[in-house]
C-alpha cells in the first residue's frame, strides 16, 4: 500500500516518436533543435536533453515506436496504478523484457488514453553518468513535458486523473495538467485525431528562446507559434516544426505552484488566452484560438 | 566642465502634426499633454513633456539636457563660447515653449542642435497613456556624428559624459548611473538617429513587436538584446522616418570609480546577441 500523501507519478520522462523519415527527423532534432544524439538501438535513435539516458527517441517503427513515458513514483505506485487503470476501464499490460529494454526502463505498464495515445507508465528510467553535452548551444536544460491531441477530452481527462494529474487551468476545453510543483507537464488539446502535438524542452533563459527564433528563421525552419508567452502558466515558448510535422518546443519560466492549493481557472479560447504577446498559430488548429475541424480546413 | 544631469526632451519638426499625434498616441504610447496651434507636447513619465512636435521641417531637431541651475547654465555658455561654439541665448518666450526656467542652445561639433535647460517642468498628475505600451520614461537618444572620436572628446571633456562601452569606435556614453544617455552613431550628417523610451518588462517589448507588426509599422531592428547594456530592444519607424526604440533592463553602472569601458568588435553580434538583423536602420560604420 502507498502512503496516501505520496504522488503516483514522478515525472514525464520521455517521448518516443514514430516518423516517416526517421533520419531527417533525427537530423532536425540534433542539428537544428540542438539535442544530443546518443545511441541507436533497433532503429530507435535516442536523444538526450538532461541527465537522463534519453528523453526523446525517433524511429520508423509505426507499430511500437510511439509513446509518452511517465515515471511512476515507485514500484508500489506502479502496482497501484495497474489496478486503478483497470478499475477505471483503461486496459493495460506489463511490458516484456524486450519492450523494457527498448524503453531503457526497469518495468513498464503499457496502456493508452481514451483517444488511443500510447502511454508507458514506467519505473526507474535510465539515467546517465555523463553530463548532457549537445552539439548546438540552444540552452536546453531538461525535457519539460508534452502536449497531446485529444479526440476524447472527457475520457482522456479521466485517464490522466486516474494517474493522479490535476487540471491547473482551462483555456476553452484545452486542459493543462499538473503532476508536480509546476503549472503543467501535460496539456490536452481537443482535436479530430489522437497523437503527440508537441514535446517541450526547457531552456535556461528568454535569451535562448529569442536566439533560437532567429536561428530558425535563418535556417528556414517553420515556426508554428512564438516567441510567445502563455498567460495561464507565464511560460515563454517557441514551437518549431521539423520534418513530418513533428513539433518540438523551447519553453522557459513556467509558474511554479509548488503544492499550493489553488482552484482551477477558466479562460476563454481567444488569442489573448493563448499568447500574452500576440503570437498566433495559423496552421496548427489545436494551438489556435479558433478550433476548426479538419473538414472546414480542407474546404478553405 | 558642463555637468549634464539627464536628457530632458526631444523637439522634432513635422509637416503633419495630426499624423505625428496619431502615431505618438496610437502606436508609440505617449500621452498628449498639450495641443498648441502649431505644436503638440507629449508625455512619457512624470515630466510635463519629453517630446514635442512643432509644425515645420523634419530636419529641425533638437535635444535638451538638464543642468543644475542658472549659474551652471551661465558657466556652460562661457565655456562653450571659449571653445568658439556659437551659443544662442534662450528668450523667455522660447523657454516657456520648452517648459523650462531658462535655456541656451548651441551645436555640437557634428552640428546637432543641443539645448541646455534649467528646471524643466514636472507634472502633478501621473502619466496616463491611451495605449498600454508599458512606457516608464524617455531615456536616451542616438545622435549622429560625422566624427565619433572628435565628438566623444566633446561630450567627455567639455561635458561630463563617460564612456560605458564602445562598439568599434562608437561610444555609448552616460551622464548618470544609466549605462548610456547618448549613443553616437557615425553618419554623413547631423541628426537624431533614434529616440529611446524604457518600458516595464520583456513582455512589453515582445507585445509591442506583435502589436506594431500587425499595424504595419516598420520594425527596423529587433526584438533583440544589446550585449553592451543588456537591454532588450525594439526599433521601429515613426513619422518623417524618425526611429523610436523601446528597451528594458538597461544596466546601471554603480561602480563609477572603477568602471572601465569595454571594447566590442564592430560586428552584428555586438549590436544584438539574439541574432536580429537591422532592416532599414543604418548601423553605424565603425571604422
Amino acid at each position: 500500500m502507498m502512503p496516501s500523501n505520496t504522488p503516483l507519478l514522478a515525472s514525464v520522462c520521455y517521448v518516443r516518436i514514430a516518423a516517416r523519415e526517421p533520419l531527417a527527423s533525427a537530423r532536425f532534432a540534433s542539428e537544428i533543435f540542438g539535442l544530443q544524439r546518443v545511441a541507436e538501438h533497433d532503429g530507435e535513435i535516442a536523444f538526450r536533453s538532461d541527465n537522463r539516458f534519453r528523453t526523446l527517441s525517433i524511429t520508423g517503427d509505426k507499430s511500437d515506436g510511439a509513446s509518452v513515458g511517465v515515471e511512476a513514483w515507485s514500484d508500489a505506485a506502479l502496482d497501484e496504478l495497474e489496478h486503478l487503470l483497470r478499475d477505471n476501464g483503461f486496459s493495460n499490460r506489463r511490458a516484456s523484457e524486450e519492450e523494457c529494454r527498448k524503453r531503457h526502463v526497469q518495468a513498464a505498464l503499457l496502456t493508452h488514453d481514451a483517444s488511443g495515445n500510447p502511454v508507458d507508465v514506467v519505473t526507474r528510467p535510465t539515467q546517465s553518468g555523463r553530463r548532457y553535452f549537445p552539439s548546438r548551444d540552444a540552452g536546453v536544460t531538461q525535457f519539460h513535458g508534452v502536449g497531446l491531441r485529444s479526440k476524447e477530452p472527457a475520457g482522456d481527462l479521466k485517464f490522466w486523473s486516474t494517474l493522479g494529474a490535476e487540471v491547473s487551468d482551462w483555456v476553452g476545453d484545452i486542459a493543462y495538467l499538473r503532476i508536480d510543483g509546476l503549472h503543467h507537464r501535460i496539456a490536452l488539446y481537443p482535436s479530430t485525431r489522437a497523437g503527440l502535438l508537441y514535446a517541450a524542452f526547457e531552456v535556461e533563459t528568454l535569451d535562448n528562446i529569442m536566439q533560437s527564433s532567429y536561428f530558425m528563421q535563418e535556417h528556414q525552419v517553420k515556426i508554428v507559434q512564438g516567441p510567445g508567452r502563455q498567460p495561464v502558466s507565464q511560460q515563454i515558448f517557441l514551437h518549431v516544426e521539423g520534418p513530418d510535422g513533428i513539433i518540438l518546443s523551447y519553453v522557459n519560466g513556467m509558474e511554479c505552484l509548488d503544492g499550493q492549493a489553488r482552484r482551477t481557472r477558466q479562460f476563454p479560447r481567444t488569442s489573448e488566452s493563448l499568447c500574452a504577446w500576440g503570437s498566433e498559430s495559423n496552421d496548427v488548429p489545436e494551438l489556435s484560438a479558433q478550433l476548426r475541424s479538419e473538414r472546414s480546413r480542407r474546404e478553405q | 566642465m558642463i555637468n549634464l544631469k539627464d536628457v530632458s526632451y526631444v523637439r522634432l519638426g513635422s509637416p503633419d502634426l495630426e499624423a505625428a499625434e496619431t502615431f505618438a498616441t496610437g502606436c508609440l504610447g505617449l500621452e498628449v499633454a498639450e495641443r498648441g496651434r502649431k505644436s503638440i507636447y507629449l508625455r512619457s513619465d512624470e515630466r510635463s513633456h519629453t517630446l514635442c512636435y512643432s509644425e515645420g521641417d523634419p530636419k529641425d531637431q533638437s535635444v535638451g539636457f538638464e543642468v543644475e541651475d542658472e549659474e551652471a547654465l551661465q558657466q556652460a555658455a562661457a565655456s562653450l563660447e571659449a571653445l568658439k561654439h556659437h551659443v544662442r541665448a534662450g528668450s523667455a518666450e522660447d523657454a516657456e515653449k520648452r517648459k523650462v526656467k531658462a535655456f541656451i542652445g548651441f551645436d555640437d561639433p557634428s552640428g546637432n542642435h543641443i539645448e541646455l535647460v534649467v528646471r524643466p517642468e514636472r507634472s502633478g498628475r501621473r502619466y496616463f497613456p491611451t495605449r498600454d505600451a508599458g512606457i516608464t520614461g524617455f531615456s536616451h537618444i542616438g545622435l549622429n556624428s560625422t566624427n565619433p572620436a572628435r565628438d566623444e572628446r566633446f561630450w567627455t571633456q567639455v561635458c561630463n559624459a563617460r564612456v560605458s562601452d564602445r562598439i568599434g569606435d562608437i561610444p555609448l556614453m552616460r551622464v548618470n548611473s544609466i549605462h548610456h544617455t547618448i549613443a553616437l552613431v557615425r553618419a554623413p550628417r547631423a541628426g537624431i538617429q533614434h529616440v529611446n523610451h524604457q518600458v516595464q518588462t520583456n513582455d512589453d517589448v515582445l507585445r509591442s513587436f506583435y502589436f506594431l507588426s500587425e499595424r504595419r509599422v516598420p520594425i527596423v531592428f529587433g526584438p533583440g538584446r544589446h550585449p553592451t547594456s543588456g537591454a532588450r530592444f525594439l526599433y521601429f519607424k515613426g513619422p518623417d522616418g524618425m526611429v523610436f526604440e523601446y528597451s528594458v533592463g538597461v544596466d546601471e553602472i554603480d561602480d563609477e570609480g572603477t568602471h572601465r569601458a569595454r571594447q566590442f568588435g564592430f560586428e552584428p553580434t555586438s549590436f544584438c546577441m539574439w541574432g536580429a538583423k537591422p532592416a532599414g536602420l543604418a548601423l553605424p560604420d565603425g571604422r
